[in-house]
């Protein structure tokens, strides 16, 4: 009887273990919630890059299948934009910047996977800028590690944002 | 001590003299020559038919125009292969003088606003008719910026066509003919860093052994050069960001060649060209130019196009300048942003010039002198006969 209690008790035991260490749904982090800029580095990213420019604020709405962003990391003006969590392309037009300087209307492209508990987000639009973002949470801090494509070099940073009001 | 102009400060300098020198030719040169100027505009060549290629002229389709023009290569004095990085929407309203080229317009980035990936390699022949287009890959290119470079390898009797994507982290093997496309050389839309051989970040440029192997230069994203097998595998690869020796800033141009064979690698961010062995190995730097692009000739001699100043120089394998030619400006003749150059086995020609937004074939002067011209290496012949 003890023996037989022993073992169950052992094999809740591993299948707790196994469990845990599975990635699932809700073991993700929720990154909902309105978000401050800290700090980047380096600092001054991305210089006069027009581009990914941290936004003092961000938004953030996650749902089990979507991750929305309000922000005007985008470029010139803040847009809300959307990610669908499945690794789908979502594809809509709106208006961007180009490298010269000017605003379009261009076709814009996202999309998002986890990658354990990171969230890696890529955005594409026409104008010829790209973003990868790869968002973690830890400590009540969203860190984003950066890296964008435009004509020339790329840049890449990680941004700290604090959670705000 | 030597002191280094950052590449923005340089570029902006570079541009401002430059500009002003283009604004000088407007007024003195004439309307199709070229002209004017402080040095040998077109050197042992001349610019036979302003609006070559036939096909893109006046426009590939009524409204629009050729935009940036990322690379050109010449197979043969018949079929030449252009890598267009998409069609532009022409203003509304085009002054009557308009010659047909994007750079007319001074606007520098001749992908902007919106350039359609339409027609991003054709095919030409040496009269500039349309041979070939591969419109089948467009879509390839959507999400990007278009083609950056286009090659054969000397060595592949198949001819297989390899296109560079910078913006979508990889490189194309397409059949000679177009119809397949055989390989991709890293991951679409995802890159990594240094470390990572599996995944390029921006790749530029490309160039092979006898072997088959090849090395690439990569490039925007990352600092630094990987070597393939003759199949595609990744071997090694060298580099770190930084200026001193093995270390890149922007290495965009690659050629490979001499004997031992050497990697001339085009550190453009730091305005020199390093030179390598095929193991990475550095031997050599030769400072005081930033090529977009560099090519081995048949002579066995690289050929690099200066970012700063569009004049082409001829250099011998130790660094020795032995001539060069060539000036920034829009008119015939005149380049702006030279990005790939190619000759082919007539002595002609072909330069693809991104922010200019046309490919120029140049032809050679009569009683050209043989060692200025552009010597393309000759081709393996192809498997079952050539085109």
């Amino acid at each position: 009887m003890t023996s037989r209690r022993t073992r169950t008790a052992l094999l809740l035991a591993v299948v707790a273990v196994i469990g845990s260490g599975t990635p699932s749904a809700q073991g993700r982090p929720n990154l909902s919630g309105t978000w401050k800029f800290m700090t980047s580095t380096p600092a001054n990213y991305p210089g006069s890059n027009g581009w990914g420019v941290p936004s003092p604020t961000i938004v953030v709405t996650q749902t089990a299948t979507d991750f929305t962003i309000e922000s005007g990391q985008f470029g010139a003006t803040p847009m809300k934009v959307v990610y669908k969590l499945d690794g789908s392309d979502t594809i809509w037009e709106g208006p961007s910047s180009s490298q010269s300087g000017s605003t379009a209307i261009v076709k814009w492209r996202t999309k998002a996977s986890w990658d354990g508990n990171r969230l890696v987000l890529y955005t594409w639009n026409t104008a010829l800028n790209q973003m990868r973002d790869i968002m973690t949470l830890s400590d009540g801090r969203l860190t984003i590690v950066r890296a964008t494509e435009q004509p020339g070099p790329s840049t890449s940073a990680t941004l700290t944002y604090g959670k705000g009001s | 001590m030597r002191r280094i102009l950052s590449l923005p400060a340089a570029l902006a300098v570079a541009f401002f003299v430059l500009g002003s020198s283009a604004s000088l030719q407007q007024r003195t040169a004439g309307p199709a020559s070229a002209k004017g100027g402080v040095g040998d505009i077109t050197g042992p060549y001349e610019v036979p038919d302003p609006k070559w290629p036939e096909w893109a002229h006046p426009y590939p389709k009524p409204g629009y125009i050729w935009g940036s023009q990322g690379g050109v290569f010449a197979e043969s004095p018949n079929r030449i292969y252009l890598a267009n990085r998409g069609e532009l929407k022409l203003p509304d309203r085009v002054p009557n003088n308009f010659p047909g080229n994007w750079g007319f317009f001074n606007q520098q980035a001749a992908t902007q606003p919106i350039a359609n990936m339409v027609n991003t390699i054709v095919v030409v022949d040496g009269n500039g008719r349309l041979i070939e287009a591969w419109n089948q890959w467009d879509h390839l290119f959507e999400w990007g910026r278009g083609p950056h470079q286009i090659y054969i390898s000397p060595y592949d009797p198949e001819r297989h066509v390899w296109v560079i994507d910078d913006m979508r982290h990889v490189i194309f093997k397409f059949t000679h003919d177009g119809k397949k496309l055989v390989q991709t050389i890293g991951v679409l839309d995802e890159f990594s860093d240094n470390e990572d051989l599996t995944r390029l970040r921006r790749p530029t440029m490309m160039d092979w052994l006898p072997d088959g192997t090849f090395f690439v230069a990569d490039g925007y994203g990352n600092t630094r050069v990987v070597k393939f097998s003759r199949d595609g595998k990744p071997l090694m690869k060298w580099g770190t960001p930084g200026t001193g020796p093995g270390q890149f800033r922007t290495p965009h141009g690659i050629a490979v060649g001499g004997s031992p064979p050497r990697v001339f690698v085009s550190d453009r961010g730091n305005r020199r060209i390093q030179v390598f062995d095929v193991n990475g190995t550095f031997l050599d730097e030769w400072p005081g130019i930033a090529p977009h692009s560099m090519m081995m000739s048949a002579d066995e001699h690289v050929w690099a196009v200066d970012s700063v100043t569009d004049r082409i120089v001829k250099f011998d394998l130790t660094g020795n300048v032995e001539f060069s030619f060539g000036q920034f400006g829009t008119r015939p003749g005149y380049t702006w942003a030279m990005h790939q150059i190619s000759a082919d086995q007539e002595g002609n020609l072909y330069i693809a010039e991104v922010f200019g937004g046309r490919t120029q074939k140049y032809r050679p002067k009569l009683g050209a002198n043989p060692t200025h011209l552009v010597r393309g290496r000759t081709l393996m012949p192809m498997a079952g006969g050539t085109r």
